[in-house]
C-alpha cells in the first residue's frame, strides 16, 4: 500500500514537473510576442526601440539584438520560481520541490545569457545613462542573486541543511523582486520612463491617446474589438454623417416623422414608427435599411437632397454593428485632443559646454529620445544669408558677407543677429509682410470700396518697429483705437450677410484663430463637429464685440435664443455681459493677455518658429490643439516670452543664436511627410523666397522691381504714432516746478525739437517718397521700395502673396506652372532685368568682373570654373545688355537663389 | 473596397487618415483631402462661359416682353421691353432685336429663361457676380474657388502645355476690381488652380511666348544656359529636394508652353481674315474667336467676359435702350459664330457652352417683386428723355442663360417669366446650384465632390446640396 502510493506520488510528481515545463514554454513565448506587439508600433514611427553601434563585427549586433527576447525568460522563469516556493512554505519538499528546481536552474541560466547580451546592448546604443547603469547592475544583481539561491539550493537538497532553507528563500524572493525591477528600468530605457504611468489618468503626464482618423467603413464584416478610443473616432464620424445629411429635417428645425437625430436620447428613442436603431443588428435597424435603399425608392433617406456615399452607409452599418456607441455631454471625455491652456514651465536640462542656449537643451532631450545627433552648424555665408532673410527679409551684400567672415569675434554670430533686429525699419518691413497676412490687413481689398474696412498698416509698421509687447500688440488689436480697429472690424459687404459671417461673428473667428491657433468656423454656424466648440461658445465670444447680444442662428436659421458674453476659457474670467463692446473688449485684452493664458504665447512662439524652420512645433500652425513635437520645448518657449516681456525680437534673437537654428537645413521629398505623424524634427526646412523677399533680391541687386507709384503704404511720413513720440517727452520735462530760467531752456529744446520735426516732415514731402527711404535706414541704403509696401500684383501674387480676405499665416510654397510663366515672360519680371541689364553694362564693361560681381551679389559666392565657363561663353568677349539680361534670369530661377538652405 | 482587414492595415490606414485630417489649414494644396468619387461618364471636356457682365436684361435680350417704343412722356409702368421681339429658328420663341444671328443657332442649344439669382439684400455687382461663379456668398470664411478653378482641380488641363483654367476680357484694375480680384481665385485650391489671365485678347499672344522683344532663338539659348546653370550649381550636392525639383518642373512646364505649337492659338493673327472679320466686334468678339481656337488645342475652361465695370457694359444705369443695343451688336455675331465654328468642327459634342449674367434688370423693380432691395436708380414714373428708357434697375427674380453643347438638349427652351410685370420666373426656377451641378455633371464630376479644408468638408455647391438639372440634358 505504501509503496503503491509511493509510486503514485513519483508519478504525480512527474506529472507536476511536466506541467511546469509545458506551461513555462506555453507563457515564455506569450510574453515575448507580447513584447513585440508592443514594439511594433513604436518602431513603425521611428522610435527604434534597438539600436546598436553600427560599425561593431556583425555577429555582436545580432547577439546584442537578442536581449530584449532572451530577457523574458529570467524574468518568468526566476518570478515563477519564487510564486510556487511560497506554496512550499509549509512544506518544503512538496510535490513542486523539482519544477522549482528546474525553474531556478534554467532562470538563472537564460538571466547569464541576457546579461552577455545586455552589456553586448548598451555598449552602442543611445540610452539615457543613469538609467542603463541602473538596469545594467540591478540585472547583474539579480542574477548573482539567483545563482546564490540555486548554489543554496544545491546545498539543501543535497546535505539536506534545512538551517538554509529561509536564507534560500529570502535571495529567491529578493532576486524576483530584482527581475522585476531590472524588467521595468530595461522596458523604460526602450518606452520612456513614462511609456506605462503615462496612461494613468491621475499621472501629471496623462493624455488620452491622440484620436485617430480611421476609414471604418471599410470595416465591413470585420469582427475586431474596438477600443474606447475607437468607438469614439466612430462615434464622430457618425455624428458627422447625421448632421451634414439628416439633422436638416430630424433636428432642433425640423422633426419629420417625429425623428430627432441630434441627441443620443433621441437618436434611440425614434420617430413615430418607433425605434430606427437596433444595436447590433443593421438589418433590423430602420435608420440603416432606409438610408441603404435604392435612390427612388419612396423610403429612401434622406428623402431630399442626395443619397449618402456608399462609404458612410458603410460607416453607418459599422456602427449599429458595434452596438451603436454614442456619447455626448461635456463630461464625458472627449473626442478630441485638447492641449492645456495653463502655462507649463519645465526645468530646464542641464547646460553643457557645448549647449546653452535652452532651445538646444531642449532639442538635445529630444534629439536623444530619437536617436538623432547633432551635425556641425552651417557655414558663416549660409547663416549670414538665413538671418538676413529671417530678420530683414534681405539678402546679405558681398561687403556683409566679407565683414562677418573677418569678425574674428567669437560671438560673432548672435552679435550679428542683434545688429540686424536693430534695424528697426527693416525689420519692420519685412515682418509686416507676415502680419499682414495675418491680420488680413492689406492697401487694397474687398470692403474698402463701401466702407466696410479699415486699414491698420501704419499702427502694425509701427508696433514692429517699436517691438511695441506683444501682450500690448494683442490688446490694440482686440480692443482697438481708431488706428488699429481693422482687425476686429472685419470685412462688410453691402447687401445681406451669413449670420456666421456677420463682423462680430468674423471678430470672434479671427482672434481665435490667429491669437489661440483655434478654429471656431465650424461652431459659428452649428455645434462643431471637429472639436468641442459649441455655437453657444462661438455666439458667447462674438458677443464681446456686439453692444448687444446677438441671437443665436443656427445654420443662418434665427433660433430666437441668446447667449451671455463670455471667454472661450472660463479659467480666464469673466466679461461683463451688459457692458458696451468697447468695455467688453477691454476686459477681454486684459483677460486674454494675462500670463495664465498659456494658449495666447503657445500660438505666438509657434507662429514665429514656424516663420524660422519652415514648420511648426505644432502643425498646422492654426490648430494649436494638435501634439507638438516637442511639448517640453513649445511650453517652455511660451512661458519664458511671457515671463520676459513678450518681447518678440527676444524670441527671434533666441531662435536665431541656437545651435539648432543653424544646424543644416533638411530637404524632403514629399510636402506630405512634414505633416506625417511620424514627423521628426531635424532641422530647419529648406524654404522657398517669400514674394516680397524675392522682389526685393531683385530690387536690391538688379533694378527696383516697382515704381514708386505703386507704394500703397508709405510707413515714414507722418505717422500719429511718431508724432506723439515727438511729443511726449517735451511735456513730461515742462513740470511746472521748474525756475523760469529752466523753463525757458526747456521751452527752447521743445522749439528746436518742433522746428527740427517740421523740417524733417517737410524734407520729406519735398524729397518725395523715394527720398524717404534713404532716411531712416542706417546701414543700408535702399533706394528701392519694398515689396511689403506695394500694392498687390500679378507678379507677388504668382508668387504666393494671398489676397488678404481671409485670415492667412503660412504661404504657400509650391511652385506652379503660372507662377513659372510670370517668372519666364511677366513683363515686370522681365523689363526689370532689362534696365538692370542696361545698368551693369555700363558699371562692368569687362565681361570676367561682372559674372564675378553676379555670383557674388546673388548667390553670395564666387562663380565656380565651371560656372564661371558657361556664364562667360554666354556673355561673349563683350558682353551686350541682352546677353546680362540671361545671364541675370538664369541665376535668379536657380533653386539655389530661391530656396533658403 | 477590402472587406477582411486586419489590425496591421488598420494601422496602415490610419497614419494616412491621419495625414489628411492634419491638412487642415495649411496651404500645402497637394495635401488636400479629396474626397471625391470617380469622373463619371463625362459628356463634356471642355467650357466656354461667356460672362454677360453687369446684369442683362431678359426682357431687352432673350425674353422679350410687349413691346413699347419710346415717346415723350410715355408711363414707365407700361414699359417691358425697349425692342422689337424678332422670330428664332424655334417655333414660338422670339429673341429681342438685334439677336438674329444667335436666334439661328438655337436650335443647337438650350434657352433657359428661368434662372433665379440669389436674394442679397442690398445689390452690389461683384458680390452676385463672386456668388455666380462660386456657388458661395462672400464673405466666406474660407476663400471659395472659382468654378473655372474646381473644374482644374478636378480634371486638370486637358491639354498639358495649356492652363486649364484661362479668363479672358478682364481687368482687375478697374473700379471694384478689388471685388472681382476675390473670386477670380482658386481659394483654398491653390494658386496653381487659377486663373491664367488674358485681359486682352487682342495681345493674348504676348502671355505665351517668350518676353517682348525676345526671339525665339534667344529665348532658346537663355533656356540653354539657365539649365547648364542648373546642372552646375552645388545646391545639387544637397540630393533632391522637393522644392528644387518642383521649381525646375514648373519652369520646365513653362518653357514647353512658350515654346509649343499650341501657343499659336493665341495668336489670333493667324485666323483667316473673313473668320476674324465676322468675330471682331470688339474684345469680346476677340475673346470669343481665342476661346474657340483654344478649344480646338485643348483647352479645359475658359471664360469670356464683356468685362465688368461699373456702369459700363451690361451695367445700365441709364440710356438702358441705346446701350443694350450697343452691346447686343458686341455678343451677336461672335456667340453664334463659336457655337457654328464649334458644331462644324465637331467639337461642340464635348464641350459645354453658357452665356449668363450676375442678374437681370427691369425699368422698375429692383431687387425682386417681393423682396424689394434699396434702389440705386432714379426711374421717373414719366418718360421724358430717352436716357431714361431702358432697364436701369437690378432685378434677380428672372434671368436668361443660354447653353450649348456636351450633351446639353438642342432646341430646347426651360422655364418660363410672366408676360407682365414683375416679369419673374413661373415655371422651373433654376438656381445656381443647379447651373453648376450640371456644368459638373457634363464634364462627370461628381455631385459632391469636397475637400477638407480647416477639418471641414467644402463642396462644389453649399453643403454639396445642389442638384443637377437633368431636364437640361439629351
Amino acid at each position: 500500500m505504501k509503496k503503491q502510493f509511493k509510486k503514485v506520488a513519483s508519478k504525480k510528481r512527474l506529472l507536476v514537473v511536466a506541467l511546469v515545463i509545458v506551461l513555462v514554454f506555453v507563457l515564455n513565448p506569450f510574453f515575448i510576442l507580447n513584447s513585440y506587439a508592443g514594439d511594433a508600433p513604436l518602431a513603425a514611427s521611428g522610435e527604434a526601440p534597438l539600436s546598436t553601434a553600427s560599425n561593431s563585427f556583425w555577429l555582436w549586433n545580432f547577439l546584442a539584438r537578442l536581449h530584449p527576447l532572451t530577457v523574458h525568460f529570467p524574468v518568468s522563469l526566476l518570478l515563477f520560481a519564487a510564486i510556487l516556493e511560497l506554496f512550499t512554505l509549509k512544506n518544503f519538499h512538496s510535490k513542486l520541490r523539482p519544477g522549482i528546481n528546474i525553474l531556478l536552474a534554467a532562470g538563472v541560466a537564460t538571466a547569464t545569457v541576457s546579461i552577455i547580451f545586455g552589456l553586448l546592448l548598451g555598449r552602442g546604443g543611445d540610452y539615457n545613462e543613469d538609467t542603463l547603469s541602473l538596469h545594467q547592475w540591478t540585472g547583474i544583481s539579480t542574477a548573482t542573486l539567483g545563482a546564490v539561491a540555486l548554489f543554496l539550493l544545491f546545498k539543501i537538497s543535497r546535505n539536506n541543511e534545512l538551517k538554509l532553507i529561509k536564507p534560500y528563500r529570502a535571495i529567491l524572493i529578493v532576486s524576483a523582486i530584482g527581475v522585476c525591477v531590472a524588467g521595468h528600468l530595461g522596458a523604460a530605457l526602450t518606452h520612456g520612463s513614462d511609456y506605462l504611468s503615462s496612461t494613468l489618468p491621475w499621472s501629471k503626464d496623462y493624455e488620452a491617446t491622440p484620436v485617430k482618423n480611421v476609414d471604418f467603413a471599410s470595416y465591413k464584416n470585420d469582427t475586431v474589438k474596438l477600443s474606447k478610443q475607437e468607438e469614439q473616432e466612430l462615434n464622430m464620424q457618425v455624428k458627422t454623417i447625421l448632421a451634414h445629411n439628416c439633422y436638416k429635417c430630424h433636428g432642433p428645425e425640423k422633426i419629420k416623422g417625429e425623428l430627432r437625430l441630434d441627441s443620443k436620447k433621441m437618436i434611440f428613442k425614434g420617430g413615430e414608427d418607433g425605434p430606427v436603431i437596433v444595436a447590433g443588428d443593421p438589418l433590423k435597424s430602420d435608420l440603416f435599411r432606409r438610408i441603404s435603399l435604392p435612390a427612388n425608392h419612396k423610403d429612401v433617406m434622406p428623402s431630399k437632397g442626395k443619397k449618402l456615399s456608399e462609404g458612410d452607409i458603410a460607416t453607418i452599418k459599422f456602427w449599429i454593428q458595434k452596438g451603436a456607441p454614442y456619447s455626448e455631454g461635456k463630461n464625458e471625455e472627449t473626442n478630441y485632443r485638447v492641449a492645456k491652456l495653463e502655462p507649463r514651465n519645465p526645468s530646464l536640462p542641464q547646460a553643457s559646454t557645448d549647449l546653452q542656449n535652452p532651445i538646444d537643451l531642449w532639442v538635445n532631450e529630444y534629439f536623444k529620445k530619437n536617436k538623432i545627433s547633432w551635425t556641425a552648424v552651417v557655414d558663416d555665408r549660409t547663416y549670414l544669408k538665413r538671418i538676413y532673410l529671417d530678420i530683414l527679409g534681405l539678402l546679405p551684400s558681398p561687403e556683409d558677407l566679407n565683414n562677418f567672415a573677418r569678425d574674428p569675434r567669437p560671438d560673432k554670430r548672435s552679435v550679428w543677429v542683434r545688429q540686424l533686429l536693430n534695424r528697426n525699419d527693416d525689420y519692420a518691413m519685412n515682418w509686416l509682410t507676415f502680419w499682414n497676412d495675418a491680420l488680413r490687413n492689406d492697401y487694397t481689398g474687398t470692403g474698402y470700396i463701401t466702407g466696410g474696412r479699415f486699414d491698420i498698416s501704419n499702427w502694425l509698421y509701427n508696433s514692429l518697429k517699436t517691438n511695441k509687447s506683444y501682450n500690448q500688440f494683442v490688446k490694440e488689436l482686440v480692443s482697438p483705437g481708431k488706428d488699429s480697429r481693422g482687425f476686429i472690424a472685419g470685412i462688410k459687404w453691402r447687401g445681406v450677410i451669413n449670420a456666421s459671417q456677420r463682423t462680430e461673428m468674423q471678430a470672434a473667428q479671427n482672434v481665435s484663430q490667429v491669437f489661440f491657433g483655434l478654429n471656431l468656423k465650424c461652431a459659428s454656424c452649428h455645434n462643431s463637429f471637429i472639436s468641442d466648440w459649441k455655437l453657444d461658445d462661438a455666439y458667447g465670444f462674438a458677443n464681446i464685440f456686439a453692444d448687444s447680444s446677438l441671437e443665436i442662428n443656427r445654420c443662418d436659421k434665427p433660433s430666437g435664443k441668446f447667449t451671455s458674453a463670455r471667454l472661450l476659457w472660463k479659467e480666464l474670467g469673466t466679461i461683463n455681459s451688459t457692458a458696451a463692446a468697447a468695455i467688453k473688449q477691454q476686459q477681454l485684452a486684459e483677460l486674454m493677455t494675462k500670463p495664465a493664458d498659456g494658449r495666447l504665447y503657445r500660438t505666438l512662439v509657434n507662429r514665429i518658429w514656424a516663420q524660422m524652420m519652415g514648420r511648426g512645433i505644432v502643425e498646422p500652425v492654426d490648430l494649436m490643439d494638435n501634439e507638438p513635437w516637442s511639448q517640453d520645448l513649445l511650453d517652455w518657449l511660451a512661458f519664458n516670452f511671457e515671463q520676459r516681456g513678450a518681447d518678440i525680437k527676444e524670441l527671434i534673437f533666441l531662435i536665431a543664436t541656437s545651435k539648432t537654428y543653424q544646424l543644416p537645413s533638411v530637404g524632403f521629398k514629399e510636402p506630405n511627410q512634414l505633416f506625417a505623424k511620424d514627423y521628426k524634427f531635424k532641422g530647419m526646412l529648406k524654404r522657398r523666397l517669400s514674394a516680397e523677399q524675392f522682389a526685393d533680391a531683385v530690387s536690391s541687386i538688379v533694378a527696383p522691381m516697382y515704381p514708386d507709384s505703386l507704394v500703397k503704404f508709405v510707413p515714414f511720413i507722418e505717422t500719429p504714432a511718431e508724432k506723439s513720440v515727438e511729443a511726449k517727452p517735451v511735456e513730461k520735462k515742462a513740470a511746472p516746478t521748474l525756475t523760469p530760467a529752466q523753463k525757458a531752456a526747456a521751452d527752447k529744446i521743445a522749439a528746436e525739437k518742433r522746428k527740427a520735426a517740421k523740417k524733417l516732415a517737410e524734407e520729406r514731402a519735398e524729397a518725395g517718397r523715394l527720398v524717404a527711404y534713404k532716411l531712416f535706414t542706417n546701414k543700408s541704403i535702399l533706394l528701392y521700395p519694398r515689396a511689403s509696401l506695394v500694392i498687390n500684383n500679378k507678379f507677388l501674387t504668382a508668387l504666393g502673396r494671398p489676397n488678404r480676405e481671409t485670415v492667412s499665416t503660412s504661404r504657400e510654397s509650391q511652385a506652379n506652372l503660372l507662377q513659372a510663366l510670370e517668372l519666364t515672360n511677366g513683363d515686370r519680371f522681365n523689363a526689370t532685368l532689362k534696365t538692370g541689364a542696361e545698368n551693369w553694362k555700363r558699371k562692368y564693361g569687362n565681361g570676367d568682373v561682372l559674372i564675378k560681381e553676379m555670383y557674388r551679389k546673388t548667390l553670395g559666392r564666387e562663380p565656380q570654373q565651371k560656372e564661371f565657363a558657361v556664364a562667360k561663353k554666354m556673355l561673349g568677349p563683350t558682353p551686350g545688355t541682352e546677353s546680362i539680361q540671361d545671364l541675370f534670369w538664369s541665376i535668379l530661377l536657380l533653386p539655389e537663389f530661391q530656396i533658403i538652405y | 473596397m477590402a472587406t477582411n482587414w486586419n489590425r496591421r492595415d488598420f494601422l496602415k490606414n490610419t497614419s494616412a487618415a491621419t495625414l489628411a485630417a492634419m491638412a487642415a489649414g495649411t496651404p500645402m494644396t497637394s495635401l488636400l483631402t479629396s474626397c471625391n468619387s470617380k469622373r463619371n461618364n463625362a459628356k463634356a471636356d471642355s467650357v466656354i462661359l461667356l460672362w454677360m457682365a453687369g446684369g442683362m436684361a431678359h426682357t431687352d435680350t432673350f425674353d422679350p416682353k410687349r413691346y413699347t417704343p419710346f415717346t415723350t412722356g410715355m408711363d414707365a409702368n407700361s414699359v417691358l421691353s425697349t425692342f422689337k421681339p424678332v422670330p428664332t429658328v424655334l417655333d414660338g420663341i422670339s429673341f429681342s432685336e438685334g439677336l438674329q444671328s444667335i436666334g439661328k443657332v438655337m436650335d443647337k442649344g438650350t434657352l433657359i429663361r428661368s434662372y433665379v439669382a440669389a436674394d442679397m439684400g442690398f445689390i452690389l455687382h461683384s458680390r452676385h457676380q463672386y456668388h455666380w461663379h462660386t456657388c458661395y456668398k462672400p464673405p466666406q470664411s474660407v476663400a471659395a474657388p472659382h468654378l473655372g478653378a474646381w473644374i482644374a482641380k478636378e480634371l486638370g488641363p486637358k491639354n498639358p502645355v495649356i492652363p486649364a483654367f484661362i479668363d479672358i476680357g478682364q481687368r482687375l484694375t478697374l473700379g471694384e476690381g478689388e471685388e472681382l480680384k476675390a473670386f477670380h481665385s482658386a481659394g483654398f485650391l491653390g494658386n496653381e488652380y487659377g486663373p491664367f489671365m488674358i485681359p486682352d485678347p487682342s495681345a493674348g499672344l504676348d502671355s505665351v511666348k517668350p518676353p517682348v522683344g525676345m526671339s525665339y532663338e534667344r529665348f532658346e539659348k537663355r533656356n540653354q544656359l539657365y539649365k547648364e546653370l542648373v546642372n552646375q550649381s552645388p545646391l545639387g550636392e544637397y540630393g533632391s529636394d522637393y522644392q528644387k525639383e518642383s521649381l525646375q518642373r514648373s519652369m520646365e512646364q513653362a518653357y514647353i508652353l512658350l515654346n509649343s505649337p499650341e501657343a499659336k492659338a493665341f495668336d489670333l493673327t493667324k485666323e483667316p481674315k473673313e473668320s476674324y472679320d465676322i468675330y471682331n466686334t470688339g474684345k469680346f468678339g476677340l475673346g470669343c474667336l481665342m476661346a474657340r481656337r483654344l478649344v480646338e488645342q485643348g483647352a479645359r475652361f475658359i471664360s469670356v467676359t464683356t468685362e465688368y465695370e461699373p456702369f459700363k457694359g451690361w451695367d445700365t444705369h441709364e440710356n438702358g435702350n441705346t446701350r443694350a443695343k450697343e452691346m447686343k451688336q458686341l455678343i451677336d455675331a461672335p456667340v453664334a459664330q463659336l457655337v457654328k465654328d464649334l458644331d462644324r468642327s465637331g467639337h461642340l459634342d464635348r464641350t459645354i457652352v453658357i452665356l449668363a449674367s450676375e442678374f437681370s434688370r427691369d425699368m422698375m423693380v429692383e431687387g425682386r417683386p417681393d423682396l424689394k432691395v434699396q434702389e440705386q436708380v432714379q426711374q421717373p414714373d414719366v418718360i421724358q428723355d430717352i436716357k431714361n428708357y431702358g432697364m436701369h434697375r437690378h432685378f434677380t427674380d428672372g434671368c436668361s442663360v443660354l447653353m450649348f453643347g456636351g450633351g446639353i438638349k438642342k432646341g430646347h427652351v426651360y422655364g418660363k417669366t410672366a408676360d407682365e410685370r414683375p416679369c419673374k420666373t413661373i415655371e422651373s426656377p433654376i438656381v445656381i446650384d443647379q447651373i453648376h451641378q450640371s456644368i459638373y455633371h457634363a464634364l462627370g464630376i461628381a455631385e459632391d465632390a469636397h475637400y477638407v479644408i480647416e477639418k471641414r468638408p467644402f463642396y462644389t455647391t453649399q453643403d454639396g446640396l445642389g442638384k443637377a438639372e437633368l431636364k437640361l440634358f439629351s
